[in-house]
């Protein structure tokens, strides 16, 4: 059965007779749900093999298996970048780093290992931000598979490449398949922009990150929490000024500890440790290996899928719960038209004629499918707030006390941006 | 405070912990999820691996990461083309015509220097003749793509002895997948549950309901008034209710609704969080029941044979201590959890409050432990299991696990499955199908399905979800994809990691996998 490849095939991409005896039996014929569109066989393979340039977004715990993944399947074309450097506490899952590799860039190391293991596939690292990076650069692959930790990327990644989106080219629309993960959970989804929602759609999905209110951490402390975050949010800026704090500094996290641990010894709280202090101010979420195995596995499925039709791609969210049983669920995420990123419509505000500017940025912050850091208001015809150049910022301050309703007619726009996401938001603001 | 209290702080404080070492760091990611417990488990474990294909060296991976003390490979074959292919665990053409557990022992053990790993050059068949005792060695058996023979054997082999390693038989083709668990028993104290243990305000113990009474909320100032834990103001308002009504809480909806006016005509400010929080968490005062009736339905377990493993032996003792502490102890309620949720009040309220939580679990646990004493085996239980599973007594979880094939010897339970859960158990009964025809075979729809019939029965109705499985699997019926086994890999490693552990909940029954629809499915 080994005779499958096909004479002529390149062989100097490193193929050898054999080499795709599984991927092939999906690929030299059609299942019983494969759209008739499917043209089994070389051409498909020849796309696979040769043509297709894919794209992954982070080299950690989802991106090294997407990579080892991508590989396995026979893409040959894989650019991957991320900006981090590799950490010990990456080794219980991030599968191509080794001890020795410890400071290094990830994404360099994990193409190095990927191209040392398969032959003949070529991955082109980018150790820096996707941010770097302009339009005519993303335009140049086929796919994109994002395995982040940071919703702040995800959501620019997702903006850019709707924004890429051109009506009159069929080829400026770029599949982008999403996964994260969390512990025993995780989801994967593919994203058509401007076709299916988008990542931005989806906002309000998110766990609500745990704030706790200042008053508690300043005042009324109960939990070995409240005494981290009085070290890291009040302490550090107090004593150390502008100096910044380094979560990835031992000595910085020692010495948030041993400031929270003072204070719980103060107000009787006990339960600040090492590891709570670092995981508070790191906000870290546990992760291991055989998630981020399944979650990559689903997205690079999927990338193979589109690819090559060899069976119908997901539509278009997967979600898996591990912790009780084997839980998942997979299902159709409808598009928001008020989406700030593939919507087009204005998101509906109505509030108080007493609401300050201020009170209208804390709402923008906090609410769940907004969850804007730091924005800047204006409206067609002049500046409400901006939060940068510093000159900008101190003419607009003033601002931040008057209420809403002297700056905005009823009905009136108020377009919302923030240097962190390449879209801007438009609010209709209507009064109660 | 008592003189121990302060003694617990000081130490905390006074001996800060330096930077945690190596290992600790290389595993802080998954020690937040299984703590230390979890993780000495898993390096006690051994595993054994039937073959080394891309899915058994993918699940393989995914448990040498998180260290895993030993594997075994257990594998004859020489490395082909084919699998140089789609195994990461291989060197591509390097690899081809080398011992192909070997090969994989080499590569996955650069994962981790704290892992040992085994090839052994044997077939299955072989040891299953000359010396299956050694199979029995391990914590637990994977067996991927075996034909169903082989299976049987290995099953029958494992079944026979109660505190015998588990099986987990694994099977793949193409986009499709499925996997199950052959356990006896599997108790699960740490089960990770979401549900919160009761916090016992409609059976207050006595030192929370004289707290609650004695307050003066009239005489209060305005900023104690603002602090008072709603633990204690539900209690006190349910306390009230009762005097009023004849000693009956609020039943009817009315009622209800009229109990959470009482509370918010308290407030002597509009904003008083303490209050909202009250508000909201009255339902407490009407649902928190005594004992959650999942814990409550073990309690009528039978007793397990005395060749059960020690985990199950343990367990029962703990549970039949359990279960006499609420048969004979007032309010014939769980014993108390120490564990207090954040609440909007004053450090020195809610120290009080944990206080007497606290306390009231110590005195909880000295009865249960005088209980246990008596039970067989309890006096030998150590502490911290105690410990833990008072923590844990409101999400206890047994599963009884069944042989290897028992589904599919259930005419009636196949039948209602194949109503309920069309696609799964299609899936399943094609693997079945797969695994019973003879490896020199190349499967076709038509053989597939008469081999379902060769184990349904031949008056069976399937149904056009099974057309849809056979139609896969006779498309690809020896494909092990990159993804698929990726897949596989994540999904079984994590199960592994539930059973070694015994921590959070592995499945019971048979997991199905499609992954050209992207779902996955339980039936058993």
């Amino acid at each position: 059965m080994a005779a499958v490849v096909h004479p002529g095939q390149a062989s100097h991409l490193g193929d050898w007779a054999g080499r795709y005896f599984h991927i092939d039996q999906v690929l030299d014929k059609p299942g019983p749900r494969t759209d008739p569109s499917f043209l089994a066989g070389d051409g498909v393979k020849k796309f696979l093999r040769e043509e297709c340039k894919i794209l992954v977004i982070g080299a950690g715990g989802l991106g090294c298996e997407i990579l080892a993944n991508l590989a396995l399947l026979g893409f040959k074309d894989i650019h991957v970048i991320d900006m981090d450097t590799i950490d010990i506490s990456n080794l219980n899952r991030q599968f191509l780093f080794r001890q020795k590799d410890v400071g290094q860039p990830k994404a360099t190391v994990a193409a190095e290992f990927i191209m040392k293991r398969v032959p003949g596939v070529k991955v082109t690292p980018y150790f820096g931000k996707i941010q770097d990076k302009d339009d005519d650069y993303y335009m140049q692959f086929n796919l994109v598979v994002c395995g982040l930790d940071s919703i702040e990327a995800r959501r620019w990644m997702n903006a850019t490449l709707v924004n890429l989106v051109d009506p009159e080219n069929p080829e400026s629309l770029k599949p982008l398949i999403d996964g994260g993960t969390e512990g025993f959970k995780g989801q994967a989804r593919v994203i058509l922009p401007t076709v299916t929602s988008c990542y931005e759609c989806s906002l309000d999905m998110l766990n609500k990150p745990t704030a706790f209110p200042i008053c508690t951490i300043a005042n009324t402390p109960r939990l070995p929490e409240h005494c981290i975050e009085w070290a890291s949010v009040l302490e550090w800026p107090r004593i150390w000024k502008d100096k910044k704090m380094d979560t990835d500094d031992p000595e910085h996290i020692g010495w948030l500890y041993g400031v929270a641990a003072a204070r719980a010894k103060e107000f009787k709280i006990e339960g600040v440790t090492w590891a709570l202090t670092q995981g508070v101010v790191k906000n870290i979420i546990p992760a291991i290996a055989s998630t981020n195995a399944i979650i990559a596995a689903a997205c690079c499925n999927e990338a193979f899928k589109i690819a090559t039709s060899s069976a119908a791609y997901l539509n278009n969210y997967f979600m898996l719960i591990g912790t009780d049983s084997v839980y998942s669920y997979t299902f159709i995420h409808e598009q928001r038209p008020e989406c700030p990123v593939c919507g087009g419509e204005s998101v509906e505000i109505s509030i108080s004629r007493d609401f300050t500017v201020e009170s209208l940025i804390e709402m923008l912050t906090e609410k769940q499918h907004i969850q804007i850091k730091k924005p800047s208001l204006s409206t067609p015809t002049k500046q409400i707030y901006l939060q940068a150049p510093p000159q900008l910022e101190a003419a607009t301050r003033p601002n931040l006390e008057k209420k809403v309703s002297e700056l905005v007619a009823d009905g009136g726009e108020v377009t919302v941006t923030a240097s962190s996401l390449p879209f801007s938001l438009s609010l209709r603001i209507t009064y109660t | 405070m008592s003189l121990s209290d302060s003694q617990n702080i000081e130490e905390a404080t006074t001996s800060l912990q330096s930077q945690p070492d190596a290992k600790t760091r290389r595993y802080d990611r998954q020690l937040r999820l299984w703590a230390a417990t979890g993780q000495n488990a898993l390096e006690a474990s051994r595993i054994l691996l039937l073959s080394a294909t891309a899915t058994s060296t993918s699940i393989l991976k995914n448990l040498v990461l998180p260290g895993i003390g030993h594997f075994t490979i257990l594998d004859a074959a020489t490395v082909t083309p084919e699998d140089a292919g789609n195994n990461f665990f291989l060197e591509g053409p390097d690899s081809i015509g080398k011992n192909r557990a070997d090969e994989a022992v080499r590569l996955l053990g650069e994962l981790n220097d704290g892992v040992e790993g085994k090839a052994v050059q044997e077939s299955v068949e072989d040891v299953l003749e000359k010396k299956p005792e050694w199979i029995k060695g391990f914590t637990l058996v994977i067996a991927h793509n075996l034909k169903a023979k082989v299976v049987q054997q290995l099953s029958d082999l494992l079944w026979e002895d109660e505190a015998g390693p588990g099986l987990i038989v694994v099977k793949s083709a193409g986009f499709l997948a499925e996997f199950s668990i052959q356990f006896h028993d599997h108790a699960v104290i740490e089960s990770h549950s979401e549900s919160a243990p009761s916090l016992r305000i409609t059976e207050p113990f006595p030192t929370l309901l004289e707290h609650a009474t004695a307050l003066d909320l009239s005489k209060m100032d305005p900023t104690d008034h603002s602090h008072v834990p709603y633990v204690v103001l539900l209690v006190r308002a349910l306390e009230d209710w009762k005097k009023n009504h004849g000693g009956n809480p609020p039943k009817t909806f009315p009622e209800k609704k009229e109990f959470k006016k009482t509370i918010s005509a308290l407030k002597v400010k509009m904003d008083e969080e303490n209050f909202e929080e009250a508000e909201n968490q009255a339902y407490r005062c009407w649902t928190e029941t005594k004992i959650p009736s999942e814990v409550s339905s073990l309690f009528e377990l039978p007793a397990p044979s005395l060749s059960s493993d020690p985990n199950t032996l343990q367990f029962h003792a703990l549970l039949t201590a359990l279960k006499e502490f609420t048969l004979t102890q007032h309010p014939h309620t769980l014993p108390l959890s120490a564990t207090l949720p954040d609440m909007h009040t004053s450090t020195e309220s809610y120290i009080h409050l944990q206080k007497l939580y606290k306390a009231r679990a110590g005195e909880d646990k000295a009865t249960f432990n005088t209980l246990l004493a008596k039970v067989p085996g309890g006096a030998e239980i150590t502490d911290d299991v105690v410990d833990s599973f008072l923590k844990n007594c409101h999400a206890v979880r047994v599963l009884r696990g069944r042989k290897w094939g028992t589904f599919d010897a259930d005419r009636e339970a196949l039948t209602t499955a194949l109503q309920t859960s069309p696609r799964e158990t299609s899936t399943h009964l094609a693997f079945s199908a797969l695994s019973a025809l003879p490896s020199d075979a190349s499967p076709t729809e038509e053989s597939l399905r008469a081999a379902v019939h060769g184990i349904v029965g031949q008056d069976i109705e399937l149904p056009e979800e099974f057309d849809n499985a056979i139609g896969e699997i006779a498309r690809s019926p020896t494909a092990d994809l990159p993804t698929t086994s990726a897949f596989l890999g994540g999904l079984v490693a994590q199960e592994a990691i539930k059973m070694i552990t015994k921590q959070y909940v592995p499945i019971n029954g048979h997991c199905v996998i499609d992954l050209v629809e992207t779902w996955t499915g339980v039936i058993s």
